[in-house]
């Protein structure tokens, strides 16, 4: 495969701010300028780390995050019609001329692209320096031979992982060789076909790829966990599957917590519709099946004898809190840094939720102040577990925010 | 997850041909180690190795357990799944929460919690308990508190709020609430406390809750 030696040529390889528009729009899918602005400065770093190499980013084929996806198509959908029509050029430029490929003598790569005249947008793009749309990549790389792979073989420079942080799920790398001819690993991922979609193909370049893939995913993860451990990636996912749990008991507090509150809505409206006397919340829960209405009794039963239990924990910077609940009863563990004593705050909060204080112990500890609480549940409250631990949270850490020193309340 | 085993499996195998052969040291190993155990273990840095990998493998496995869709099952379909599946819930969590505060919004001017109603189930003084207060000094800074009041509905945050006007802090506290009392004992601290000035404050208090 050969590459024509003037493609080069016709584009202004050198000129940073063509070489920072490629860039961007060849790993950025988006057409809204904040994203592009944030791509443009760590492009700029590799820019600066790399000026000798001229790597310009060209994505590989696994574009296949969820996000990418979507922003795919929705750029598929809305770039088209939003590209003004120039006049083309009358050279049909070719895909290359559109990366900042260094000039090269020995080249040895020329690609047929039968499709890429189709393209309407293709055209308008290159006046305006903008680089070609994924569809590109795609027709590209699948009008490689079969069994081909666009690798850079060994020497992918390793300098340019230190740059990852900033882009999530992509790195897009020219892999070439010093003296410009773009080499071919035959084994791994072949891509056939022009009927394949890139969303479903997850063909990494290189196996170097497939590790960053990796690594970002665990990166995703780690973010979604509300109390990070540890950064390893054995800790994340402990963490995750603590999180889970805890999800999926909230889930089951809330299902709960919904069916009563269904129930209990459902006899309010036919208690005021048969009679005004004042109404005994407690005694809804406990009338026996049978009577009336029984879809509700229905609900009623399964209400009242399933044994509502949540658990959750939540930490921020100086407190700690711990809240578990059984049927009506709350427990509360609160550890919380010494400045401010916290009972008094606690202690409104847990009014304002309606939580009837039964015990209370706790004291300074060392440089903390620990705390448990059980309460119970007012009838009729239907306060969940995350609730009280956010709130509490929330105003432990406000107070303890706004006291400047250390002594007082 | 066949890649990474190869390549774990290749530096086994490498670690080993070197360890046997005794011609390197391999990763800073213990030569002790080599001689004694003779290429079983390999190196120090393999064993420690192996246990993270398998670690991570474990609580791979049980995440996989808990998420209900399976596409694959190599490590980056389980993260993937787990991630879409914590997403998941966590929308289901908001939903859940939405609807529950739109159904109290609904039910707000209907419903009244019966608070008043449970505190007062019984009596204190149908019990025959007095409320009282009693204060003494245990070193120069600290005192020692026992205070019995009537359980009443903000009673307690009250009671806190006036001991937090009057310069007093507690410092180990212990409270119980039975047969309608409230029981609060604690060591307190502050400037200037004298145990029976604490007393007569504390009891006035007490009178206005």
């Amino acid at each position: 495969m050969l590459v024509n030696t003037e493609m080069y040529e016709g584009s202004a390889c050198y000129d940073p701010t063509l070489i920072d528009h490629q860039e961007e729009h060849v790993h950025n899918f988006h057409q809204t300028p904040n994203f592009s602005s944030i791509e443009a400065s760590t492009d700029y770093q590799l820019l600066n780390m790399d000026m000798d190499h001229q790597n310009q980013i060209i994505h590989d084929l696994n574009w296949t995050t969820h996000s990418h996806d979507q922003i795919q198509i929705g750029n598929d959908t809305n770039c088209f019609p939003n590209m003004p029509l120039i006049t083309p050029n009358p050279a049909p430029p070719d895909l290359l001329n559109l990366f900042q490929l260094p000039r090269c003598s020995n080249s040895s790569i020329s690609f047929s692209n039968p499709n890429h005249m189709d393209q309407p947008s293709y055209d308008p793009l290159l006046p305006l320096n903008l680089p070609p749309q994924p569809p590109f990549f795609r027709e590209l790389l699948h009008s490689l031979p079969n069994g081909y792979n666009l690798t850079g073989g060994g020497s992918i420079f390793g300098d340019i992982d230190m740059e990852r942080e900033g882009m999530r799920g992509e790195l897009h790398q020219l892999y070439h060789e010093g003296d410009g001819i773009l080499k071919f690993n035959g084994d791994i991922n072949g891509i056939v076909g022009k009927g394949r979609d890139v969303k479903d193909t997850k063909h990494f370049a290189t196996e170097k790829h497939r590790r960053q893939q990796l690594n970002d995913k665990f990166d995703a993860l780690k973010n979604l966990v509300p109390i990070p451990t540890k950064a390893d990636r054995a800790s994340v996912v402990g963490d995750a599957i603590e999180y889970i749990n805890e999800l999926k008991r909230t889930v089951e507090e809330l299902t709960i917590l919904v069916e009563r509150k269904r129930c209990n809505r459902g006899r309010l409206k036919k208690h005021k519709a048969e009679d005004d006397s004042t109404l005994d919340v407690e005694s809804i829960n406990t009338r026996p099946n049978g009577g009336g209405d029984h879809d509700q009794q229905a609900y009623n039963g399964n209400s009242t004898s399933t044994l509502r239990s949540s658990w959750l924990q939540r930490k921020s910077k100086n407190t700690e809190v711990d809240v578990r609940i059984i049927d009506d009863e709350v427990t509360i563990k609160l550890v919380q840094q010494k400045k401010i004593n916290c009972l008094l705050f606690v202690s409104k909060v847990l009014d304002e939720l309606q939580l009837d204080l039964h015990h209370v112990a706790g004291g300074l500890i060392g440089d903390f102040y620990s705390y448990l609480f059980n309460t119970k549940i007012c009838e009729g409250s239907s306060v969940y577990a995350s609730a009280i631990a956010n709130k509490l949270i929330e105003v432990v850490d406000r107070h303890y925010a706004s006291i400047p020193s250390t002594t007082g309340y | 997850m066949e890649f990474y085993d190869d390549i774990s499996s290749v530096v086994e195998e490498t670690n080993g041909m070197l360890c046997r052969n005794r011609k390197r040291n391999y990763d800073g190993d213990d030569d002790d180690n080599n001689d004694e155990d003779e290429g079983r273990f390999k190196s120090k840095n393999l064993k420690a190795e192996r246990k993270r990998r398998e670690k991570l493998k474990s609580r791979m496995l049980e995440l996989r357990s808990l998420v209900p869709k399976i596409t694959n099952l190599n490590k980056e379909t389980i993260i993937t799944d787990a991630i879409d599946y914590i997403e998941e819930l966590q929308d289901s969590v908001t939903n859940l929460t939405n609807e529950i505060h739109k159904i109290e919004a609904e039910l707000a001017i209907e419903q009244s919690f019966d608070i008043l109603h449970i505190c007062q189930e019984e009596k204190m003084k149908k019990w025959g308990i007095e409320s009282e207060v009693e204060v003494s000094r245990i070193n120069e800074n600290k005192l020692w508190m026992k205070i019995v009041f009537e359980k009443k509905v903000g009673g307690f945050t009250k009671l806190i709020q006036a001991m937090s006007m009057l310069g007093i802090e507690l410092v180990d506290t212990s409270v119980t609430t039975t047969k309608g009392a409230v029981l609060v004992t604690s060591c307190i601290e502050g400037k200037m406390l004298i145990p029976e000035q604490v007393r007569e404050e504390l009891v006035d208090v007490i009178k206005v809750l």
